[in-house]
């Protein structure tokens, strides 16, 4: 069972409440809730806040993809897992990734979680603009994309 | 044959809109687009080597939402999206 959205945090916040209410079952032993969100400080630089840029189907794809290996990987049985990704802009603290993960067993719960959020970094087709305080905005630097 | 060029990340950077619009000859390829852009990258921002590093380094985004090679023709009149190095969030 999964949820996947790109929110734009110009209409709604990400909410955890939100994944709460996606993964709450008493078939669940363990939950586990990351949640991302936007740090003062990059590279010796003090930011004040991140645009992130999004492919809306592109980054639903991907989380449909890493979504399908993680299960293929782990073969856990009965998971629900809620992902949500903000575009646009956040400011310092505001949550810009939620991913909850409802499983029988808190190893699984952990696990699951974790390969979601790395593969995410790898290769969703999300980008940042980090502001500063005395310095001009930037993308950041990512990593390209192959193609098969 | 128009095509409407959907900039993302870093690319934003090359128009005020959010797209660039390219006529490229019938039977065109990626790698055909990725020329005109360094064109347009040359012509626009004289040469600006940060921008010519970007759109050599990007993928493209095929209008099904598929990233295509290099090798992708381009058949008809479409949308494609310029896929800069990713930052995932």
């Amino acid at each position: 069972m999964l949820h996947a959205e790109v929110v734009d945090v110009s209409k709604e916040k990400i909410d955890i409440a939100k994944a709460q209410k996606f993964i709450i079952s008493s078939k669940y032993g363990a939950s586990i809730y990351f949640v991302g969100t936007v740090r003062d400080q990059n590279n010796n630089k003090k930011v004040t806040g991140i645009t992130y840029d999004t492919h809306d189907a592109l980054v639903i794809k991907s989380f449909e993809e890493i979504h399908k290996e993680a299960e293929t990987k782990f073969k856990f049985e009965n998971i629900a897992v809620f992902i949500e990704h903000v575009k646009g802009y956040a400011a310092l603290g505001d949550a810009s990734i939620i991913i909850a993960v409802a499983c029988k067993h808190r190893t699984q719960a952990y696990e699951f979680s974790r390969y979601i959020i790395e593969e995410i970094k790898k290769r969703t087709p999300i980008w940042k603009k980090e502001h500063y305080t005395d310095e001009e905005s930037v993308w950041l630097k990512g990593n390209p994309i192959k193609t098969s | 044959m128009k095509i409407k060029l959907e900039l993302f990340g870093a690319s934003r950077d090359f128009s005020e809109k959010d797209y660039l619009e390219f006529n490229l000859k019938e039977k065109s390829s990626i790698k055909d687009l990725r020329q005109e852009i360094l064109n347009f990258v040359d012509n626009n921002f004289k040469g600006n080597e940060n921008y010519k590093k970007l759109v050599l380094s990007s993928t493209f985004c095929s209008e099904k939402n598929n990233i295509v090679s290099d090798n992708y023709e381009i058949t008809k009149q479409q949308k494609i999206g310029i896929i800069p190095p990713i930052g995932g969030g």
